[in-house]
């Protein structure tokens, strides 16, 4: 198995919002879920998830609240917002033109 | 309790970052287990996997709203208690800066009070004032005739008023005699500059012209010494002139015109009729008016110069080639005045850079002796910007302290500053230390602090690691010393600029002093007297009772010489009018050549000291039974009479309508300095003579209060005024004595725009003197205690403590030569603007060597002196303990 890929920059805030418009999840079911739906290829530095989120709540992308978690130890729990779920159209639609655009350029023989 | 709250909530922010990242750690431990790790093993991973906590949670930490005001406030905190530990530091930083925000608050606070602040009326900017113009002067004084058809025809204006300068008033009672300076105004005169009356009521149109009910408007101060403040003062009398007047009003206090000062207003309209009916004449008058909402000063002088063109067709004998010009009035206001107060703001501006690099300075060599704090604290995780800022907090917080005790300093030396104010700078009264003077105190404090401390803050952030936590091993020093130098260099070429302003003013002022005025300024006492109203109600009383005054002060022992001149020299005085030769009367009085008349007694010349070149002055028996007489000085002689003689011809002179002549030229006398001692104006040069006493009895009441006495003495003014004013009083007990002044206060003071710069510049020379001085010694010193080792080694193998001095001292003199190059490149290019400054600078080019070589030589013993200190602690360097130091 190939070492797990770097992140691009600015793709962190996509992958969480996009993981949060499933359901409403804690930091560490986050990080979990990235690894899994990507097959290990994403691999999330945990340091810098926590970083994030607040950094999304700040812009009021995603709220927390404190709730019991699936082995009943409290835990804080993010929601996307309807600002978040905006913000993530607007991101998947950016991300769709550049993934586009790089294709184009990498396939081109 | 604020931020109590604060300290609370942010105490529980920290909790639950904690148990968040518990719970995470919690989570994983679990995953690792069930991945088969040993339970030991599998937390160690979990917190390998989240890395380092202190870390996270300071990223997680910065995401937080308000974290950056926190962390601001942790700065401060940090930095004032790091300022405490070097409390010599901090207090040579705090007086450094404190010296330079403090000097260029107080010149702020003049350039504020004086150029910047709108005039105190209501919509300020409204306001122009309207002049004549001819071709010799574009901004003339106007006529009444004129200024009425303006008034009448003119739409651009919403109001138009007039106003009449220097109108002298002999104020008799109630109170004491006294000589008043005031004014003469038109109705409508406050309400058009937007001035409410602090009592009363203004003119009314009835009031403004010949045969009014006599009504006058006081100003606060007569109001408040003859009257007690009281409300009761409208409907009073004051006796002006030997006149009752009613009083009207109370103007409000240090909001006049024209001077800060206005004592007294009586209606224009009531004026002198021969004033008042010549159309050609040009007597200290002027208009001002407020432009009507959306007009512009273009607009309005478009329409004036219609108006004016009209007026010079209907009058081609009087308003021949006139015109009229619209002017914005804080700009007639404010005048010369701007350029040297922006000239003085940039010169203290580079005494704040030179207190500035003084601090850097400082901050550099303290920021060497911290380089291990930084060290540690970015290997504790600190980045580059987080130790700027805190750096930049700390020297922020310097230059506010700076500013602070910079604000004592400047609201003590504004008075110095207004001492050495001349009297001339219009609106002196309007300055003080007020809100936008703290603004800009506050403003400069904090941009100072960022200039001077990233350099240092910039430079101490980047960091070898290794090499600085490696004791022993002294860093970056080098680098540093190299800044240190670099900002010596800067001081010293900084100091250099200034010193060479300064010296060229001084050098302008010794030039002037030693200028032949064509008069003795030495031992002759000028003043002016106001009559009892009984004497002065005509021309022949006039006359009388000057004679017999005259009489009276030549039997004091001790005059040599006394008589009157209804125009002195350098007194700024002026009364140029047009004049023709013979019966070449001009087509256009208004574009003939134009003189400056001496109305004099036959004493005034011995009086004077001025020189009879040929023919004969006047004598008493010049009366106005006898012929006209005139003298002319030989700039006037050169330039009407070339080649010919001037004794025998005959001059007439005047406005249109009443000229005055012909009168025969009977002698010529030399050329006295009226423009100032340089004389380097546009100003008329040629002068002429009349006897006073031939003049028209009309004459008299009108020129009377222009009249000076010019006493020629041995003795010094203290002792013979004493006996001059018993001999005016003797004449009549309700007479005055004002404006006594030697001939060399006069001169002196003809000098004020040169030497209020001068005193300002010097002052700020002196202040960039010590400051570099300390910068060097500061510097050098640094350099001599981090050298210890190598003098050390060099005592050791034998260096004779002479070489060790020199070693030191060629240092600090290498530094201050570097500078002075620099900044004798500098002052050469910047001293330009100087003479490019209203004419400040007579008789020294801007590259005098002179000037340049003394304030060199200055400027480079300031630096051995500053050298000499740490020179004499680098001789008793002990080599044993420098060898054992590593």
């Amino acid at each position: 198995m190939s070492a797990p890929a770097e992140l691009l920059q600015g793709t962190l805030d996509l992958l969480i919002l996009k993981t949060l418009a499933l359901e409403p999840m804690h930091g560490w079911g986050i990080a979990q879920r990235i690894q899994q739906v990507s097959r290990d290829i994403l691999q999330i530095q945990q340091g810098s998830l926590y970083p994030g989120l607040y950094r999304l709540e700040r812009k009021k992308w995603i709220r927390a609240e404190w709730g019991a978690s699936e082995n009943n130890r409290r835990a804080r729990f993010y929601t996307l917002t309807k600002a978040g779920r905006q913000q993530l159209e607007k991101e998947l639609a950016d991300w769709e033109r550049m993934s586009t655009a790089v294709a184009l350029i990498v396939q081109r023989t | 309790m604020k931020s109590w709250r604060l300290w609370f909530s942010r105490k529980k922010w920290e909790q639950q970052l904690d148990d968040e990242l518990r719970f995470h750690i919690e989570r994983q431990t679990a995953a690792n287990i069930a991945a088969g790790l040993a339970p030991e093993e599998a937390r160690r991973q979990a917190v390998l996997q989240l890395g380092a906590a202190e870390g996270v949670k300071e990223d997680c930490r910065e995401q937080r709203r308000g974290f950056w005001l926190e962390t601001v406030w942790a700065d401060v905190r940090y930095g004032l208690r790091i300022l405490r530990k070097v409390p010599g530091f901090t207090a040579v930083a705090i007086l450094t800066l404190a010296l330079g925000i403090g000097a260029n608050t107080a010149i702020f606070s003049v350039v504020q009070g004086v150029v910047l602040a709108p005039l105190p009326y209501r919509e300020p900017d409204r306001l122009v004032m309207v002049l004549e113009s001819n071709e010799r002067f574009p901004e003339d004084a106007i006529s009444y005739p004129n200024f009425l058809d303006w008034q009448r025809t003119a739409r651009s204006f919403e109001q138009m008023a007039a106003v009449t300068l220097h109108e002298g008033f002999d104020l008799s009672s109630p109170g004491t005699p006294e000589h008043l300076d005031g004014n003469r105004i038109s109705a409508g005169y406050f309400s058009a500059l937007g001035l409410n009356l602090s009592l009363g009521r203004e003119f009314n149109p009835q009031e403004d012209r010949r045969g009014g009910a006599p009504v006058a408007i006081i100003g606060d101060r007569l109001w408040r010494e003859r009257f007690g403040g009281s409300a009761q003062a409208v409907g009073r009398s004051v006796t002006l002139n030997g006149i009752g007047y009613t009083i009207v009003g109370v103007a409000p206090t240090g909001r006049g015109l024209l001077s800060q000062h206005e004592n007294i207003y009586t209606p224009l309209g009531q004026g002198d009729p021969l004033i008042l009916n010549a159309r050609g004449g040009h007597d200290d008058m002027l208009s001002i008016a407020r432009l009507k909402p959306g007009v512009s000063i273009a607009q309005a002088q478009a329409e004036m110069s219609a108006v004016q063109e009209h007026l010079d067709q209907l009058y081609p004998d009087a308003d021949g080639g006139l015109g009229a010009t619209v002017l914005p009035l804080k700009q007639q206001i404010v005048g010369d005045a701007r350029g040297t107060l922006l000239l003085l703001l940039s010169a203290v501006g580079l005494v704040l850079l030179i207190a500035c690099a003084n601090v850097a300075n400082l901050l550099l060599a303290r920021s060497a002796a911290r380089s291990r704090e930084f060290a540690i604290r970015s290997a504790l995780g600190a980045g580059r910007a987080r130790i700027v800022r805190q750096l930049i907090t700390e020297s922020v917080l310097l230059s506010l302290a700076g500013g602070l005790l910079g604000l004592l300093i400047a609201k003590w030396s504004v008075n110095l500053v207004l001492a050495a104010v001349p009297e001339s700078l219009p609106r002196a009264g309007n300055i003080t230390v007020n809100a936008s003077v703290l603004a800009f105190a506050f403003g400069i404090s904090v941009a100072v602090g960022i200039l001077f401390g990233l350099a240092p803050a910039l430079k101490s952030s980047r960091i070898d690691l290794r090499a600085s936590l490696n004791e022993g091993t002294r860093g970056s020093t080098g680098s540093h010393h190299r800044a240190q130098s670099v900002l010596v260099i800067v001081q010293v070429a900084l100091t250099l600029v200034l010193l060479v302003s300064a010296g060229l003013l001084f050098r302008t002022i010794r030039r002037l002093w030693q200028i032949n005025p064509g008069f003795d300024v030495e031992h002759v006492i000028a003043f002016k007297v106001g009559l009892s109203p009984s004497a002065a109600k005509s021309g022949s009383t006039l006359r009388t009772a000057f004679l017999q005054l005259l009489d009276r002060i030549r039997m004091i022992p001790g005059v040599q010489a006394a008589d009157f001149s209804m125009l002195v020299p350098l007194t700024d005085d002026d009364n140029d009018t047009p004049f023709w030769i013979g019966a070449d009367k001009p087509a256009v009085v208004q574009n003939a050549p134009r003189m400056l008349v001496f109305d004099t007694g036959p004493d005034y010349l011995r009086a004077m000291g001025i020189p009879l070149l040929r023919g004969r002055f006047f004598s008493h028996e010049d009366t106005t039974k006898s012929p006209c007489v005139a003298v002319i000085d030989n700039v006037f002689a050169q330039q009407y009479f070339a080649g010919k003689d001037p004794l025998g011809q005959t001059i007439t002179f005047g406005w249109a309508a009443s000229p005055w002549g012909p009168c025969q030229i009977v002698g010529v006398v030399g050329h006295v300095r009226h423009w100032g001692l340089g004389e380097t104006g546009t100003g008329t040069l040629a002068q002429s003579y009349y006897p006073l006493y031939q003049a028209r009895d009309a004459l008299w009441p009108l020129g009377y209060p222009g009249i000076r006495i010019i006493v020629r003495t041995s003795l010094n003014v203290a002792t013979i005024m004493p006996a001059i004013k018993s001999a005016v009083y003797g004449a009549g007990s309700d007479q005055t004595v004002y404006d006594v002044q030697t001939m060399r206060q006069i001169a002196s003071e003809s000098m004020s725009s040169q030497r209020f710069p001068m005193i300002l510049l010097g002052a700020f020379a002196v202040l960039a003197l010590l400051l570099a001085s300390i910068g060097i010694y500061g510097v050098i010193s640094y350099s001599v205690a981090q050298r210890a080792h190598e003098i050390g080694i060099r005592i050791a193998l034998g260096a004779e403590n002479r070489s060790i001095f020199r070693l030191v001292i060629g240092q600090g003199v290498r530094l201050a030569l570097a500078g002075l190059a620099i900044g004798a490149a500098a002052a050469l290019v910047l001293t330009r603007l100087l003479s490019g400054f209203s004419h400040l600078l007579y008789g020294v080019s801007t590259n005098d060597p002179l000037t340049f070589i003394a304030v060199s030589v200055v400027l480079a013993a300031t630096a051995v002196l500053a050298c000499y200190i740490p020179a004499r602690r680098a001789m008793r360097v002990d080599p044993m303990v420098a060898l054992r130091y590593e």
